[in-house]
């Protein structure tokens, strides 16, 4: 039971992203609808260029990017509000996205048996509740997390700028490099408090301070443990983009079955991406759940 | 006590045969003709960054009329006030930045060394009557003066009234064609931090421009001489460099030619250095320096570079590896026994990207992409100078189209070769090629002013890089699309070898074009150099229609048949396509029909005329037609408007709309909470 009274349908170790797809899938369609909004005028632009070729936006992708560099000149004031576009869609992800990755955490703090319909509307309506909150606590954990790496990149140039007399340049910076990943791993590891925090809203509806404040302790709890289980999703969810990025160098321009496939496995990226963030936001409900 | 003396070292290795497959069949020179001597000695300072110079300079007049006077260049006064040619020219481009210490050369002693001079005095000092400085008519600095030859000469003032680098000595008599005169010189530098390719940064010395160098005497009996402006380079004559060079031992040196002499005496580090048939000397000293060495294709060449650079420098040695043999085979041998290739420290990368005869800057940083192709570019840019610079040594500043330009062309040629068409950058699947690059910057400023001037005749940097780097090497790349890339590198490598150890000027590279390729080619690429040539090839009217029986009233046979419109015909398609050739530059292209059987045919247009309608009957209706479907006319001011369709166009942008919706999405998930 959470501290405003309403009763968690899933004891914890049921709070699994694997348990509900339609979370999985339902944050994935709000990210597809977004990232096809923003690059529809973008293919709008391409098609009023290159529609009467016929290779079509082909004519972009071949090698050596002749027609893409040559596009990008000619076009470059179309491409300014196309941009822009792009831009606002991004921003309005980092706002709103609150919203269904709210709505999908409380789907898994719910029973799997209950009607979908209705899981789906009591948890809008919850995280609709939540954002105050969880709009706090975006804005403390994105000012700390700025503030350590804008910390860890003034000391990495102090770092370079002392050694490079001494050792040279690249000796120094990469010393200043390894300096600022302990600011980076610092400024994961708030990351990760921000997340527990926003686990403690859901699953006690607090207010965002002390969420923060008991996110803070369940991670002092076992630092390690915690943050090695979402490290080890963050990198499970680079190693497909990587990987991914190879097979599209391979199709290049090519259209039909093969840009199908392409997109297919894109998407594979992008849904394999959503589950792993879904299942470490779970894992840190069943840790806030857990701790004292 | 180490000595390397020895005449192999010291040769150029012009009589080596050239290797199988190479391009244009005619011999280079062997040798340089020998203008002027430098015998000299370089002391180095490392604490206050200045070096004590002296020597002796052996001229000998090879033009037509006797020398009254001296023109002598002291190139590092560009960076001594701001009142220095260089430094008045704000046009941008390298060396924009005020140095944070000023840099200049003194000198102590000039003077004429001759037993039988008529005075009677072995040695006559001219450096008292020598004028340092001289008025422009307007106090301004005001262009050169480019004679119909492309010379800049010496007629009219045109230097500032400060600025110090192009220095008239009269003679106290006439040196007669053919004469020698030994020139003694004393001099001290004092280094700027590090500005547009010469000076220090902390114990790394850059040393180029350093000594008193004598102007090119024409011919014609005219000096070729200029101040040092912010966009052009140099022009000197041939002859042979002996140099010694004294650093703290604990330095590392490289310098022009060939090591001939090493010792290490009292805590310091002398080197010799010896080098036939070149034009300049450089060198660099700095006690942070690692090594590489390898023997490439006959040449012994040498890698200093920064520590923490190994990979970098590997990746520099593989373009080299590439790019050392190919030169050779394509534009004449490389002419000498050594190679330093110089990557100077990230704080000095404004020394990087220079050439010099046998040695090079390159430049990138350590931690350099593999996919972005930066340092193999610079270096084999910079590799290339060896050619279009180091042994054929046009005026810099009159016809910077010859050194740059060309280039340019060998840098986008070797690195297509090489790498292909991700010659530029090869990261996720994006594929982009050094030459596209070049083809859309040399676009950009076509219109705006002539590629063949002279270097400070340019309005800005920008439009000296456009024009003089990337719209020579575009237009070179599509004559080699066009018309055979044997053909342009047989063009090329005539006048490569031809002029090798020579001066020569566009004229005679127009001329090895319409020898090998012929007068059309030669008049197109005039154009486009002199004229501001452009073109544009456009679809502009396409359509298709099933055939039909011509309407109207016939008289046939006697009767007479009225036939109305849409009258069946016999089943054919009837389409016709009108393309464009805008712009005054030609190259015969292809055009690509595509019916909607899925065939296709392709139509010559030798694009002679400025237009041409196509018209073709069959049984398929016709989808589309592209001009110069194999991108071979890369200068083609615009791309989007090379096809078209009956219908207007009825694709739509599949692969766009997936690759951006991926990446917005993944942008998305970096982003989003």
């Amino acid at each position: 039971v959470s501290e405003a009274g309403d009763s968690l349908g899933q004891a914890p170790d049921g709070m699994r992203a694997r348990r509900h797809p339609w979370a999985i899938l339902g944050l994935w369609g709000w990210q597809t609808a977004l990232a096809l909004g923003a690059s529809w005028p973008t293919a709008s632009l391409i098609h009023a260029v290159f529609g009467a070729s016929p290779r079509g936006d082909a004519e972009l992708w071949v090698p050596g990017g002749h027609a893409l560099l040559d596009f990008l000149w000619h076009d470059a004031h179309a491409l300014a509000p196309v941009t822009s576009t792009a831009k606002a869609v991004l921003l309005a992800a980092a706002i709103l996205g609150l919203l269904p990755m709210a709505a999908s955490m409380f789907a898994m703090t719910d029973d799997v048996g209950e009607r979908r319909a209705f899981v789906l509307l009591r948890s809008i309506s919850r995280a609709l509740r939540a954002m105050p909150a969880l709009l706090l606590l975006l804005v403390i954990a994105s000012a700390a997390q700025a503030g350590s790496v804008g910390l860890g990149w003034l000391v990495a140039k102090g770092v370079d700028m002392w050694f490079s007399e001494a050792l040279g340049d690249a000796r120094a910076q990469r010393i200043g490099l390894a300096v600022a990943l302990v600011f980076v791993l610092a400024a994961s590891g708030l990351g990760v408090v921000h997340d527990l925090a926003r686990a403690v809203v859901v699953c006690s509806r607090t207010r965002a301070l002390r969420a923060l404040v008991r996110g803070a302790r369940a991670f002092a709890s076992s630092p390690l443990s915690i943050w090695w289980s979402w490290a080890w999703r963050a990198l499970a969810a680079l190693a497909p983009v990587v990987a991914i990025a190879a097979v599209a160098s391979r199709i290049g321009g090519r259209g039909g079955f093969a840009l199908v496939a392409l997109a297919v496995l894109h998407q594979g990226v992008v849904l394999a991406r959503v589950a792993l963030h879904l299942s470490w936001l779970a894992k840190a409900m069943r840790v806030v759940q857990r701790a004292p | 006590l180490g000595v390397f003396a020895d005449a192999g070292v010291l040769g150029v290795a012009g009589a080596r045969e050239p290797p199988v497959g190479a391009v244009g069949n005619e011999t280079p020179a062997a040798h340089a003709e020998d203008v002027v001597d430098y015998v000299l000695r370089a002391t180095l300072d490392p604490t206050t960054h200045i070096i004590h110079g002296d020597g002796t300079i052996t001229w000998r007049n090879k033009s037509i009329a006797p020398a009254q006077e001296l023109w002598i260049h002291l190139y590092l006064n560009a960076f001594k006030n701001q009142l220095s040619a260089f430094m008045r020219e704000h046009i941008g481009g390298r060396g924009s930045s005020t140095p944070e210490e000023w840099g200049w050369i003194d000198v102590r002693r000039l003077a004429l060394r001759r037993a039988d001079s008529p005075d009677g005095a072995p040695v006559i000092d001219l450096w008292p009557r020598a004028e340092l400085r001289r008025e422009a008519p307007d106090g301004q600095v005001t262009a050169d003066p480019v004679d119909a030859s492309g010379i800049a000469s010496d007629a009219g003032g045109h230097a500032a009234d400060e600025d110090e680098t192009d220095v008239r000595v009269p003679l106290p008599y006439a040196i007669a064609p053919g004469q020698e005169v030994v020139l003694e010189v004393a001099f001290d530098d004092k280094l700027p931090q590090v500005v547009e390719r010469t000076g220090y940064h902390g114990s790394f010395h850059m040393v180029g421009q350093w000594f008193p160098k004598l102007a090119r005497l024409e011919p014609n009996g005219r000096w070729a001489h200029f101040p040092f402006h912010h966009l052009s380079e140099f022009y000197a004559d041939f002859g042979t460099y002996d140099v010694t060079l004294d650093v703290p031992a604990a330095f590392t040196v490289g310098a022009t030619g060939a090591l001939v002499e090493s010792r290490v005496a009292d805590g310091r580090r002398i080197e010799r250095f010896v080098q036939h048939d070149v034009h300049d000397f450089a060198w660099t000293a700095w006690d942070r320096y690692r090594s590489a060495h390898e023997n490439i294709d006959g040449v012994a060449v040498t890698l200093l570079y920064p520590p923490g650079y190994a990979r970098l420098a590997g990746r520099e040695l593989a373009a080299l590896r590439f790019a050392l043999p190919y030169f050779s085979s394509r534009y004449g041998r490389y002419p000498y026994d050594v190679l330093t290739v110089v990557h100077p420290p990230h704080d000095a990368a404004e020394a990087g990207g220079m050439e010099y005869p046998t040695l090079i800057t390159t430049g990138g940083a350590w931690w350099a992409l593999p996919g972005v192709l930066g340092p193999e570019i610079v270096t084999v840019h910079e590799l290339g100078h060896q050619w279009f610079y180091g042994t054929i040594a046009t005026n810099e500043l009159a016809w910077p189209v010859l050194d740059e330009g060309l280039t340019e062309y060998a840098e986008v040629d070797a690195m297509a070769k090489w790498r292909g068409e991700a010659s530029l950058f090869d990261i996720g699947g994006l594929e982009l090629s050094d030459v596209a690059a070049e083809a859309v910057g040399g676009n950009m400023a076509v219109h705006d002013e002539p590629v063949a001037q002279p270097a400070n005749a340019f309005s800005s940097g920008a439009a000296y890089g456009r024009l003089v780097y990337a719209r020579t090497a575009s237009l070179l790349e599509t004559c080699a699309r066009v018309y055979g890339d044997e053909a342009v590198a047989r063009a090329v490598g005539t006048y490569a070898r031809r002029y090798r150890f020579g001066h020569p000027n566009p004229e005679q590279l127009v001329g090895a074009f319409a020898e090998v390729m012929g007068p059309e080619v030669a008049a197109t690429l005039r154009s486009a150099l002199f004229d501001k040539g452009w073109v544009d090839y456009a679809v502009d009217e396409i359509s298709t229609h099933k055939a039909e029986r011509p309407a109207g009233v016939f008289d046939r046979d006697g009767k007479r048949e009225t036939v109305g419109p849409g009258t069946g015909g016999d089943g054919r398609w009837e389409s016709a396509v009108l393309v464009r050739r805008r712009g005054n530059l030609s190259f015969p292209v292809d055009v690509e029909l595509t019916f909607g059987d899925g065939s296709t045919k392709r139509e010559r247009w030798d694009a002679v005329e400025e237009w041409k309608r196509f018209e073709h009957s069959g049984p398929a209706e016709l989808r589309a037609a592209v001009v110069d479907p194999d991108d071979r006319v890369i200068v083609d001011m615009n791309r989007a408007n090379n096809f078209g369709r009956p219908d207007g166009g009825v694709a739509w942008a599949p692969r766009t709309l997936e690759r951006a919706t991926y990446w917005i999405q993944l942008a998305i998930q970096a982003l989003s909470p």
